[in-house]
């Protein structure tokens, strides 16, 4: 399941940053939506990486932006190791390497349209129809699983379930042949009885097909069974990352260890009291220092002022969290220099920050 | 089918003493299950496991079984004070009761059958939990009981009763489905309330926070002064965690969570006896999900209410309610205590159901979930509607329908011709 | 590959299978479901054969017509009778012959019209609509503008301006109607453009790479069919309307018989004053009986938008024999076997 080659990751993001700009009342003050800061991501082949986060912690922009569907406001993009000009040109050459597949399986089909229409097209598009383009569409409908295909190229949206249309969707972000694959949240819209068998489908993409997986959730139970390595992101940021494991057994950060006393987990006799209370900030005016200073219950004084630089807890698992650095080293430089000499590997897990752009006023 | 509630209630601590044995005998577990026995220790005491007569490796599922075991063979205050703390449920708790419900959607001969012949109870104090995936008419089952469906819907046999027990009324029965429209339009939020998914569009964008309270208490509470409205508003706002100078706020001046707590606020309002949630933490994040339920279930602990909440989410359900009644293709399909359910699971979806939530601790090991997809309504199988998707199917399934039966003289029911005791029962739903 | 494959596949019927239908996808899908199923309701078939007999009089009119409608020779202002079912006019015309030959030009008007009209509004609307800032802004004021134009003083001003010969052409007249009627339609498209813009379809054919154009008429405008056949009616129906009133005002050609052009006449004449109400009630009666067809059809196209209005499944019969209230009301599920 890991992928220690060191050949160059399929998609790389660096300090990736989306601020949305809006206009603020009468007087047209301009104000700004801190979406996405800073965010530094590394997509190799072969393997699943899992974003978890709240709705409002920019995952699905972060996944927007990687798609080329939104316009990062800062930040480059590395797609097999070349960088990526970013812009309306080179697009669609973009788009038969990365595909994003969409949360909701019902909205995301075009209810006039054929199933046969959805997998026709982006194998129109990107000329990666075979000899028999009848054929080729076949070919996509097996490979995520809907046999035999002749039960299903025919059918509207309508006549199919939501299982059944969530692999519509997988078979058409696979027709152009991608090498990374995004999933923003695959299978919440989905009856609980058939998700096992999406995220099994997503599992055996990344087996047999060895593409190079990012898939976005709230639920982080299933990033542990899907995912071979999880960034957990908070107002923009990533602030935890680990294998998949690593990061539920033993999580480095309060929001994390939050996270976990929120899921449902029915093996343990009774839920955990939350630790903390209270909503993520808004992110028009995220707060100083840390972003999960209001809520955190081990907060400090060094956490209402300086944001935490990434501080390696281990290999492979780093926490954006002061409580992670020894007393000593809490001071406010440390944000710029912790993060140097960082310990890389585990699986899916080659994660590079740029720190120097996070102090900026 | 019906009279199954009224007959066969027993004492709680009872069936557990007593279905302790039963659920040693079988020690076999489903295949490739890795070693995880480092869960059980912090959990399971030692009685536990010396139960056991030999320690197979056994993943999280067995780690909890043994604890169940331990939890019935000495009935303690346990972990679940919703279930040991609480009086035993006797007939005399209930308050409010379907039976033999059955709705439909549409009449005559292309009416589709939405929800059939279902029972439950609902008890003071107690969270009942209804679980199923989108169609299988849980959602219907409450509408259509509160008589609060819409067209085309229409209840075609069954019935519904409230039993007040409120102070002065002890032993009123209501009958829902002959009360007529005013009769209703008393009861309801007074005595049966209802919180929905969607807190945005429930609450006037226009109003504040406070009318919203004004306008319930106004119509039900006539002699309350506009001063004590006031103040019995804040008093409920504050009860839900929110600061009573909220009252100001308009609806989109309040986060998702704060919304659905507002919902519950008014729902409480008039202190009913009995507050139905559907689907209300859906659409919420975890964490708001966590506070909201941590909230309620304070609030049921200090005021007694029965709650009937309905999800699709059966692992926090387990948390959370004490009852569970797991629905599919409109059939209630088995019904037990929460931690029962969890532990030793008897119909094959329940079964299939539990084991598509990944678990939080141990081995990441591949998972199935349930082949196929729900029914769809209008095709509903003949037979048992579970039937293309059971791994167990037999003959007889395709041609008859399983009636909801009580097993092992527990509180714990199932509709499944496995246990019909003509089969050898599966190791995995013999738990 | 042990993924699952799932083997039932779920036909989504017209019921919504929870009280609150959530999803609004599913609800225009299930619309396209039922595309080939006739209209039922009472006010569907009526506005069907309304507006049947007027496109059948509108093709055989002037072939039916007993008497051409200009000639003279008949005595002046007599009464409806066997050989006058409608009268005549001061001029000694058959009234009935001018209703026969008058329904062609005025529903080709109203037809050309409305159909340029909506092609005008959906080009406008949806590229509005889709595209967005600054393109939005520049076609959203002209759109708006010929919305705060009155239309009629408009349409005198350009007409008037016609050559001679045009005045009759009926393209190119309805071409000049269509001018003041497409920026209504042109503003609903595009503020539902704008919703299914951001609709998950769309971007996902974004993803795929797909181009500008190709998603807003292969994958944008076919959701909007029932819209355009809504908007397509009451613009015609505004169109004939304005038709009538130039012909009525004497702007376009008097060569040409129309309704308008009927009324003008009688106008002209003094039929009113003389009471002579066969010459101007019949066209009257004609325009509203139009509006109303087409008013009715409409009804049909809502009922296909809005399921709420087809109440599936309970239709009147079943639900008087079954002894219930056959007046839904809210919050008060009938219970079978209980009337209310």
């Amino acid at each position: 399941m890991t992928d220690n080659a060191s050949l160059a990751p399929a998609l790389e993001a660096r300090g990736l940053t989306k601020h949305f700009t809006f206009r603020h009342g009468l007087l047209s003050r301009r104000g700004r939506v801190h979406a996405v800061d800073d965010v530094s991501l590394v997509l190799a082949a072969g393997t699943v990486t899992a974003i978890v986060g709240e709705s409002g912690s920019g995952k699905s922009v972060l996944a927007r932006m990687l798609a080329r569907i939104v316009m990062p406001s800062a930040g480059e993009l590395y797609l097999m190791g070349e960088k990526v000009v970013l812009g309306q040109k080179g697009r669609r050459q973009y788009a038969s390497e990365v595909q994003l597949v969409l949360q909701d399986p019902f909205a995301s089909m075009n209810p006039v349209h054929r199933v046969r229409h959805s997998l026709v097209r982006p194998l129109r598009i990107h000329h990666t129809a075979g000899p028999d383009l009848e054929e080729s569409v076949k070919d996509l409908l097996r490979r995520v699983a809907l046999s035999p295909p002749e039960r299903f190229i025919d059918k509207y949206p309508h006549e199919l379930s939501g299982g059944q249309l969530q692999r519509v969707s997988f078979a058409r972000a696979l027709a152009v042949h991608p090498h990374v694959l995004l999933a923003d949240e695959p299978v919440s819209m989905l009856d609980v009885s058939i998700r096992l068998g999406v995220l099994n489908l997503i599992g055996d993409l990344r087996d047999k097909e060895r593409l190079a997986i990012l898939y976005i959730t709230h639920d982080i139970a299933s990033a542990r069974y899907l995912a071979d390595s999880i960034c957990v992101m908070y107002a923009g940021e990533i602030i935890e990352r680990a294998a998949a494991s690593t990061l539920t057994d033993s999580p480095a950060h309060p929001y994390t260890e939050l996270l976990l006393s929120a899921a449902p987990d029915p093996a343990r006799g009774q839920p955990t009291p939350l630790p903390t209370r209270g909503a993520p900030p808004r992110l028009v005016a995220p707060p100083p220092g840390c972003r999960f200073h209001p809520r955190c219950p081990y907060v400090m004084e060094i956490c209402k002022t300086t944001p935490p630089p990434p501080v390696t807890v281990d290999a492979g698992h780093e926490a954006s969290c002061w409580l992670r650095l020894p007393a000593g080293e809490r001071r406010p430089e440390a944000s710029s220099q912790a993060s140097l000499p960082m310990v890389r590997g585990g699986p899916g897990l080659h994660a590079r920050k740029e720190v120097a752009s996070r102090n900026e006023p | 089918m019906t009279g199954v509630w009224d007959d066969d209630v027993v004492e709680a601590a009872d069936v557990r003493a007593s279905s302790a044995p039963a659920g040693i005998t079988e020690t076999q577990d489903g295949p490739g299950m890795p070693a995880a026995l480092e869960t059980v220790p912090e959990t399971a005491p030692e009685t536990a496991l010396e139960t056991v007569p030999e320690p197979v490796p056994g993943g999280p599922a067995l780690a909890v079984s043994s604890r169940g075991r331990d939890k019935g063979a000495v009935v303690t205050p346990s972990e679940r004070p919703g279930e040991a703390l609480l009086p035993a449920p006797s007939e005399d708790d209930a308050v409010f009761e379907i039976c033999d419900l059955s709705i439909d959607y549409g009449l005559g001969p292309g009416a589709l059958h939405a929800v059939r012949h279902a029972d439950l109870m609902l008890r003071r104090g107690r969270v009942l939990g209804l679980a199923g995936e989108s169609g299988s008419g849980k959602s219907t089952l409450v509408y259509g009981a509160t008589r609060l469906l819409r067209q085309p819907g229409v209840v075609s046999g069954g019935s519904v009763r409230l039993y007040s027990r409120r102070r002065g009324e002890e032993g009123r029965v209501v009958d829902l489905l002959a009360a007529s429209e005013r009769e209703l339009r008393r009861i309801r939020w007074s005595e049966i309330s209802v919180v929905l998914q969607s807190a945005l569009n429930a609450l006037n964008p226009v109003s504040t926070i406070e009318s919203e309270f004004d306008d319930v208490l106004k119509a039900h509470r006539r002699e309350m002064s506009r001063k004590t409205r006031r103040e019995r508003a804040a008093e409920l706002l504050t009860m839900v965690g929110i600061n009573a100078d909220r009252l100001r706020d308009h609806p989109h001046e309040l986060s998702g969570g704060q919304r659905q707590r507002v919902m519950i606020a008014l729902a409480l309002a008039l202190e009913p006896q009995v507050v139905i949630m559907d689907e209300p933490t859906t659409a919420l994040d975890v964490v708001t999900q966590r506070e909201i339920i941590e909230e309620l279930i304070g609030l049921r602990d200090r005021l007694g209410f029965a709650m009937l909440f309905i999800t699709h989410d059966l692992s926090l359900l387990i948390e959370l309610a004490d009852e569970i009644a797991v629905m599919y293709a409109g059939r209630i399909v088995e019904r037990a205590g929460a931690s029962t359910l969890y532990r030793s699971p008897r119909h094959p979806y329940t079964h299939g159901l539990l084991n598509s939530f990944p678990p939080m601790h141990g081995e990441t090991r591949r998972m199935t979930g349930i082949p196929g997809s729900p029914p769809d309504l209008a095709a509903v199988p003949a037979g048992c509607a579970f039937r293309p998707r059971c791994l167990y199917a037999m003959e007889r399934c395709g041609t008859e329908a399983p009636a909801l039966v009580p097993l092992d003289g527990e509180e714990h029911e199932a509709a499944c011709f496995l246990h019909s005791g003509d089969v050898a029962v599966p190791g995995e739903l013999a738990r | 590959m042990s993924a699952i494959t799932e083997t039932t596949a779920r036909q989504e019927g017209p019921l919504p299978e929870t009280p609150e239908t959530p999803a609004l996808a599913r609800e225009d899908t299930a619309r396209r479901h039922r595309a080939l199923v006739l209209p039922r309701s009472p006010k569907v078939i009526l506005g069907v054969v309304i507006v049947g007999i007027f496109v059948i009089l509108m093709v055989v009119g002037p072939w039916v017509a007993p008497y051409s409608p200009s000639s003279t020779q008949f005595a002046a202002s007599l009464h409806p009778s066997a050989a006058h079912w409608l009268g005549t006019t001061v001029l000694g015309q058959d009234i009935f012959s001018q209703l026969l030959v008058g329904a062609r030009a005025t529903l080709i008007v109203g037809f050309v019209a409305g159909l340029i009209a909506t092609v005008l509004s959906t080009v406008i609307g949806v590229t509005a609509g889709y595209i967005g800032g600054p393109t939005d802004d520049g076609l959203s004021l002209v759109s708006n503008v010929f919305l705060a134009i009155p239309g009629l003083p408009l349409l005198i001003v350009v007409e008037s301006y016609l050559p001679a010969h045009d005045q009759s052409n009926s393209f190119i007249i309805g071409a000049v109607i269509a001018l003041t009627g497409w920026a209504w339609g042109a503003r609903v498209l595009r503020a539902l453009t704008m919703s299914l813009r951001n609709r998950d379809f769309v971007e996902a054919a974004r993803i795929i790479g797909e181009r500008r154009a190709r998603i807003i008429f292969s994958e944008v405008v076919p959701n909007l069919l029932a819209v355009l056949a809504s908007s397509f009616l009451f613009t015609m129906l505004y169109c004939i309307g304005a038709y009538v009133a130039l012909a009525y005002i004497g702007v376009t050609s008097t060569a040409v018989w129309n309704w308008g052009t009927m009324l003008y006449w009688a106008q002209a004449n003094n039929a009113a004053l003389a009471n002579q109400w066969w010459w101007f009630v019949p066209p009257g009666i004609c325009i509203a009986l139009v509006g109303m067809g087409l008013a009715l059809l409409n009804f049909g196209i809502d009922e296909f938008i809005n399921p709420r209005l087809r109440a599936a499944g309970l239709t009147r019969k079943v639900v008087r024999r079954s002894r219930l209230s056959n007046r839904p009301r809210l919050g008060l599920t009938p219970v079978l076997g209980r009337p209310a």
